[in-house]
């Protein structure tokens, strides 16, 4: 059972730096040849600076390359095992582009409690925010993890 | 590509034209853990996934909210997408054909621009949902 006491806590915050090759490699693997993400000179000629982060390039800010969801589930003390991710939401306030590094911060927004038929569950919000190197937040991120409790 | 779409032309109820992938892989699954940073093994191995009672290895459910963010960004500049939430539904497996849909459900001027929210659904080619979501998009009026 998430641990209720840590609700609104913090973890500490984390960089992560937009790499260019990462964002091809996310392409490729979803299978989006958008050249305004792969090809700076069409992203230019669109009206960018350079080829700006896909809608979903954020994702790998939470997994293996920070830790982060492994960090903040050992500090609600949920087990890994228990959680299934429910939804995800981006609200996008500036553009992400190679070579930004962002500060992350992530901290457990709400845990609220559910019975139903087939048990308890958790329901735990996460909310991250990206913040650039030039101190303007770019990008707000919120995870709804669904956890079943075993009692 | 195809042009953006003109949503100033869209109104409530419309729908935008649904984008279909190619069917899913398990190569695309494995790259895509790699790309992502997402191990868990349910994605890549049989084995796991069949201990956990799957019939075989799953999608990674951000994997199919990729496919919406790529029909998304086809449809409307990455710029002009202020919000997308979708919540995961459904099991993708590998061979699954998946389309993106969406339709315009509000439509409100604000200052210069309008602000378009449409729902978004993923499904298979069975029609069984894999996600449904919402998007948020605000776009200058006089934009043709």
């Amino acid at each position: 059972m998430a641990d209720k006491s840590k609700i609104g806590t913090k973890l500490p915050t984390y960089r992560l730096n937009v790499e260019r090759v990462k964002i091809r490699e996310l392409m490729a693997a979803i299978g989006d040849d958008n050249p305004i993400y792969l090809d700076k000179s069409r992203a230019i000629a669109e009206g960018y600076p350079d080829t700006p982060c896909p809608p979903t390039y954020i994702t790998m800010a939470f997994q293996e390359f920070t830790g982060a969801y492994l960090k903040i589930f050992e500090m609600l003390a949920v087990p890994l095992e228990n959680v299934l991710h429910g939804e995800e939401e981006y609200e996008y306030i500036g553009d992400i582009f190679p070579g930004d590094v962002l500060r992350c911060q992530m901290s457990c927004e709400s845990i609220v409690e559910k019975q139903t038929r087939s048990g308890i569950l958790d329901l735990i919000t996460l909310q991250t925010i990206f913040t650039n190197q030039e101190d303007q937040t770019v990008l707000k991120a919120r995870s709804l993890i669904i956890e079943r409790v075993k009692v | 590509m195809a042009p953006y779409i003109n949503l100033n032309e869209m109104e409530v109820g419309d729908m935008l034209p649904t984008f279909t992938k190619e069917p899913v892989t398990r190569i695309q699954l494995v790259r895509y853990a790699g790309a992502s940073g997402d191990f868990n093994p349910l994605h890549t191995d049989d084995t796991v996934a069949q201990k956990a009672g799957l019939k075989g290895v799953i999608a990674q459910g951000l994997l199919v909210m990729g496919f919406v963010g790529q029909a998304i960004t086809r449809w409307v500049p990455k710029r002009d997408l202020k919000r997308f939430k979708v919540r995961f539904k459904g099991m993708t497996f590998p061979g699954d054909t998946i389309s993106v849909s969406a339709t315009v459900t509000e439509k409100t001027a604000e200052g210069a621009n309008l602000r378009i929210v449409c729902h978004t659904e993923a499904r298979d080619q069975k029609g069984e949902i894999k996600l449904s979501g919402q998007f948020e998009v605000l776009y200058p009026m006089d934009k043709s």
